[in-house]
C-alpha cells in the first residue's frame, strides 16, 4: 500500500455523519417493512441514527440490530438525508469484529467462492443441485441455521462467463464492461445473454473484466465489513480503470449497482468510490439515457406479454425512476403494470436465514397477493433474489426485464 | 429527450394534491420527491382556518378568510378557489371510498392525545368529535403499552370543555397482545386492527360497554385502510360512536390519507419517480425548462412546460436560512419573504397565544401563485408556488397549514 493519505470524502458529504440530520421525524418507522412484520425490530430510527451516535462514542450494542434486512426503505423514506440502513450495516461490521460469525453467514456472505468451487469442478453444478436437493431433504440446511422451506438457488450448468466466450458479437468502437454479479453468472446467466443481445443492437461491444469480484453486499449485510472493503477496493481499481478507458460500468442486478454506485461510498467514505461510481450504470439507466438522447434503438417486434412489474426496493434506492417501465411499454404487444406492492421481504441473504424466513414471507405478503390478482404472464424484476422469493412465494414466472427487451429485437 | 406536461416537487397534502388536479385534467405528471413527504406525521385533517390573527376562534372559515391581511396566500388564491378546493376534496375522498365531511362554514372538533378540541374544517367521520357533545358517557380507551395517550390526563381535559363537563367518564384498557417486544406505536395497533382478530379482540372489550348515549374516544388506531376499521367497528357497537384523536406520529390517518392519494394519482397514470432530490431549477430567463435531480452516482434532468413548488418549509429543507435573515428557497432561489429584525424573529412563549415571526417565512406569490420578488415582480413564468413554500402565514397559530396547502394545490393544477 502506497503511503499516500486515502482521501476521504468531505465531513458534510459523508454518510456515516449523516446521523445528525435526524429530527426523530419518524417516517423511516411508517415504511420501514421489517417493523411492520416483527416487533423484535426497535425499527430504523432507533437503531439507525440514534443508536449509531452512541455507538460510536462508548461500546454498546443494539440487539435488534440483526434484523435490519438493508432493503434501504428507510433511507428512501427520510426527508433529510441520513443514510439510515447504511449506519445500520457499520454498525453491525463493529459488532462482528469483535463477536464470532456463525457458519450460516460464513456461507451466506460467501456465494461467489461456493460457486467458484462448484463451476471448476466437472458436473459441478449438476452435482451440487442434487447435494443441496438431498441436503434439504435431510434437514441439513435447517442445521446450520438457513431457511429449510426454501430452495437454494441452483447452479446453472454453465456460469456466463463461459457462455459469454461462444457469444460472438459485432466489433463496436462503442464500449461497455459488464458486471454480471454473482447471481447472474452463476445461477441465472441468461440474463447476462439478453444483456448481451440489447446491447449489440445498440451497437455497443459487451466487454467481460475477470478481475471483478463480487461486489460485496452479500458480505456487508452479514457484516464481514472488512472483506467488502477489500472487495471494494479491487472493483473500484478496475472501474476506475475503465473509466480512463472511456468505458462505462453496466450491472444488471440492483443490489451490485447501488453497491458499486452508491454503498461503497456510503460505507468506506473514500473519495475514489464516488469517482468510481460515476462511470456506474444501472442497465435500464443505461438504456435510458440512450432514450432520452434518442440513441435507444426503437425497432420492436412485438412480444405479447401482460407483465406485473416488481420494482426493486434497490433500484428506488438510486433515484433515477422506473425506466425498464417506460422502455417495455413501447414494445407493442406488452403492458406493464407496477406491482407497487413495498419490499418483497427477501432483500439479498436476509430471507434465507431460518430465523428471518417467517418476517420475510410476512414482508412479502403484499407483494404476493397483488401478483396473484394481477394474473400476468411473467412477473419481472431487476434482482435476482427478488425474483427467487416472487417465485418462492407465488409459483409465478419471473425474469429480468431485459430478458423481456430481447425478445423484442 | 422526454418530456412532461407537468412537474411536482414534494409529495406532501400539497404536492400530492396538486398531481392529482394536474392528472385530472388529462396532463402527463411526474411527482419528484426525496423523503416519504410529510403525511405521516400529518393529522390528514384539513384545517382551513381555525383562529384569526388575534387568536379568537374562528366559527366560519369562509368568513374568517375574508378579514386576513391583503399578504396571506388565501387573499391570493382568492374565495372562489379555496370553496371549490374543499368541494373537489370532499369528492375526490367520496370517490376514493374514504370520505371526509365538513364544510367551509362551520367547524368540526377534533379530539386530540391530551383532550383538547381543535378545530378542523374537514375530517374523516371517524376524527368527528361533535359527537361527544350528543352523549352522556364519554369511555376514553387507553392501549396497553401505547405511550403518549394517556386516560386520565385526556379526562382532566374534556372536562375542561364546558359541553363536556357534565358527562360521566369511563377509563378502559385495551391490551392489543402486540407488547413484549419495542414500544408499540398507533400504526402497530392500527396494522393489528386490519386482521379480522385485531377487531374482533376490540369489539369484545367493548361490546360490553356500547350503550346509547355512549362515546368511544380512541388514539388513532382504528386501522390503516381509510374507514373500513371504523365502519366495521360501529356496525358492531349498535348506537355507541367511536371517535379517535389526533396522536403524536407515526399518524395513522395521515397515512391513509396518503394511502387515498397515491393511489389516486397513479390510477390517473401519475408517475412517483422517488429518492430524488432536486437540486436546481433549469432556466430560460424567466421561463423554467426542467429541473436537475441528484440520483445515484449522477445527476438526472426531467423536462416538462409547468412545474409545481411544494417542497415545504424549514422543516422539509424547502426553505432554509443557514445566515440570519438570509432566508433561501432551496431549489430555484427564488425571493423570500421574512419579517427583518431579531426582536420580531420569534417568541420565546412557544405555546403562548402569540404568533411566531419566523413562520411567516416563505414565497410570496402573484394571484396565479407564480414567485414574485419584492417589487410585485412575477420571477418564474410557469412555476407555482403551493403549501409550505408560501409566505405570509403562521399555520400553527392560525389552524390553517393543510387548507393553505389544500387549495393552493388545488388553484396551482387548475393553473
Amino acid at each position: 500500500m502506497s503511503d499516500t493519505k486515502i482521501k476521504q470524502i468531505a465531513p458534510e458529504e459523508a454518510a456515516v455523519f449523516t446521523a445528525d440530520h435526524c429530527l426523530s421525524c419518524t417516517s423511516c418507522m411508517s415504511s420501514c417493512p421489517v417493523m411492520e412484520a416483527t416487533k423484535e425490530y426497535r425499527g430504523p430510527k432507533l437503531v439507525g441514527p440514534a443508536h449509531s451516535r452512541m455507538h460510536f462514542s462508548q461500546e454498546d450494542e443494539e440487539d435488534s440490530l440483526d434484523f435490519c434486512s438493508n432493503c434501504k426503505s428507510c433511507d428512501r423514506a427520510c426527508p433529510s438525508g441520513v443514510a439510515v440502513s447504511t449506519l445500520n450495516m457499520l454498525q453491525r461490521g463493529e459488532y462482528y469484529k469483535t463477536h464470532a460469525h456463525s457458519q450460516r453467514d460464513e456461507m451466506l456472505a460467501h456465494g461467489e467462492k461456493m460457486g467458484k468451487l462448484v463451476h471448476s469442478l466437472p458436473l459441478g453444478a449438476t452435482c451440487a443441485n442434487i447435494g443441496m436437493r438431498i441436503g434439504k431433504a435431510l434437514g441439513i440446511f435447517g442445521l446450520f441455521g438457513l431457511a429449510v422451506e426454501r430452495d437454494m438457488p441452483s447452479y446453472a450448468a454453465s456460469t456466463f462467463k463461459s457462455l459469454y466466450k461462444n457469444i460472438s458479437q459485432k466489433k463496436s468502437d462503442k464500449k461497455v464492461v459488464f458486471f454480471p454479479g454473482c447471481f447472474i453468472n452463476d445461477n441465472e446467466p441468461s440474463v447476462g445473454e439478453a444483456m448481451v443481445k440489447v446491447m449489440q443492437v445498440n451497437g455497443y461491444e459487451v466487454l467481460l473484466d475477470d478481475k471483478f469480484c463480487c461486489c460485496g453486499s452479500p458480505m456487508v449485510v452479514t457484516g464481514y465489513i472488512d472483506e467488502a472493503k477489500e472487495h471494494a477496493d479491487r472493483n473500484v481499481e478496475r472501474i476506475l480503470y475503465w473509466k480512463n478507458q472511456g468505458v462505462p460500468v453496466v450491472a444488471a442486478c440492483t443490489s451490485c449497482s447501488l453497491m458499486l454506485k452508491k454503498e461503497y461510498e456510503e460505507l468506506f467514505n473514500e473519495a475514489k468510490m464516488k469517482q468510481a461510481a460515476a462511470n456506474v450504470y444501472d442497465l435500464f439507466e443505461f438504456l435510458d439515457i440512450l432514450a432520452d438522447k434518442g440513441e435507444l434503438n426503437t425497432n420492436f417486434q412485438s412480444v405479447s406479454a401482460k407483465l406485473t412489474y416488481h420494482v426493486p426496493c434497490h433500484l428506488k434506492a438510486q433515484g433515477f425512476g422506473v425506466p425498464a417501465a417506460s422502455i417495455l411499454r413501447d414494445v407493442p404487444g406488452v403492458t406493464v403494470e407496477l406491482a407497487d406492492a413495498g419490499c418483497c421481504g427477501m432483500s439479498g441473504n436476509y430471507g434465507f436465514k431460518g430465523d428471518k424466513y417467517d418476517i420475510s414471507m410476512k414482508i412479502g405478503e403484499k407483494l404476493f397477493s397483488r401478483i396473484k390478482e394481477q394474473a400476468a404472464d411473467s412477473v419481472i424484476c431487476d434482482c435476482g433474489t427478488c425474483r427467487l422469493q416472487i417465485r418462492h412465494g407465488t409459483q409465478a414466472k419471473a425474469c429480468h426485464p431485459v430478458e423481456i427487451l430481447a425478445k423484442a429485437y | 429527450m422526454a418530456k412532461t406536461d407537468t412537474i411536482v416537487i414534494g409529495s406532501g397534502l400539497a404536492g400530492l394534491t396538486a398531481a392529482i388536479v394536474s392528472a385530472q385534467k388529462g396532463q402527463n405528471v411526474k411527482l419528484l420527491t426525496y423523503g416519504s413527504g410529510t403525511l405521516s406525521l400529518n393529522s390528514g385533517v384539513i384545517d382551513v382556518l381555525g383562529y384569526d390573527q388575534q387568536h379568537k376562534y374562528v366559527a366560519s372559515p369562509r368568513q374568517g378568510i375574508q378579514n386576513l391581511p391583503d399578504n396571506h396566500p388565501y387573499r391570493k388564491i382568492g374565495l372562489q378557489a379555496i370553496a371549490d378546493s374543499v368541494s373537489f376534496f370532499l369528492k375526490l375522498t367520496e370517490e376514493q371510498g374514504f370520505p371526509y365531511g365538513g364544510d367551509l362554514d362551520s367547524q368540526l372538533p377534533v379530539p386530540t392525545a391530551v383532550g383538547t378540541l381543535k378545530p378542523t374544517c374537514l375530517a374523516p367521520e371517524s376524527l368527528n368529535g361533535s359527537h361527544l357533545v350528543d352523549s352522556h358517557k364519554i369511555v376514553i380507551v387507553t392501549v396497553k403499552g401505547l405511550k403518549d395517550f394517556y386516560g386520565n390526563i385526556i379526562e382532566d381535559n374534556l372536562r375542561k370543555v364546558a359541553a363536556l363537563k357534565d358527562k360521566t367518564y369511563e377509563l378502559i384498557e385495551f391490551d392489543s397482545g402486540l407488547t413484549g417486544g419495542r414500544d408499540i406505536t398507533t400504526l402497530d395497533v392500527a396494522r393489528y386492527l386490519d386482521t379480522d382478530a385485531g377487531l374482533a379482540a376490540l369489539v369484545a372489550l367493548l361490546k360490553p360497554v356500547a350503550q346509547n348515549g355512549v362515546s368511544f374516544v380512541l388514539p388513532q388506531i382504528l386501522g390503516t385502510k381509510g374507514d373500513t376499521c371504523h365502519k366495521s367497528l360501529k356496525a358492531q357497537l349498535g348506537s355507541a360512536q367511536v371517535v379517535e384523536t389526533t396522536c403524536l406520529p407515526p399518524s395513522v390517518n395521515g397515512l391513509r390519507l396518503q394511502n387515498l392519494l397515491k393511489g389516486a394519482f397513479k390510477q390517473l397514470g401519475g408517475e412517483i419517480v422517488e429518492d430524488c432530490r432536486v437540486l436546481r431549477g433549469i432556466m430560460e430567463g424567466a421561463k423554467c425548462v426542467g429541473v436537475v435531480t441528484q440520483a445515484a452516482a449522477r445527476k438526472k434532468s426531467y423536462y416538462a412546460t409547468k412545474f409545481i413548488l411544494a417542497t415545504g418549509g424549514f422543516y422539509s429543507g424547502g426553505l432554509a436560512m443557514r445566515e440570519f435573515e438570509k432566508p433561501q428557497e432551496t431549489i430555484f432561489g427564488f425571493p423570500v419573504y421574512f419579517v427583518p429584525g431579531e426582536e420580531n424573529w420569534s417568541n420565546a412563549e412557544l405555546f403562548s397565544d402569540k404568533p411566531q415571526g419566523f413562520a411567516l417565512t416563505g414565497i410570496m406569490t402573484d394571484e396565479n401563485l407564480r414567485p414574485v420578488d419584492g417589487s410585485g415582480q412575477v420571477v418564474a413564468d410557469n412555476v407555482y408556488i403551493v403549501g409550505r413554500n408560501l409566505g405570509g402565514y403562521d399555520f400553527c397559530f392560525e389552524h390553517s397549514g393543510n387548507g393553505v396547502a389544500l387549495a393552493s394545490a388545488y388553484k396551482a393544477g387548475n393553473m
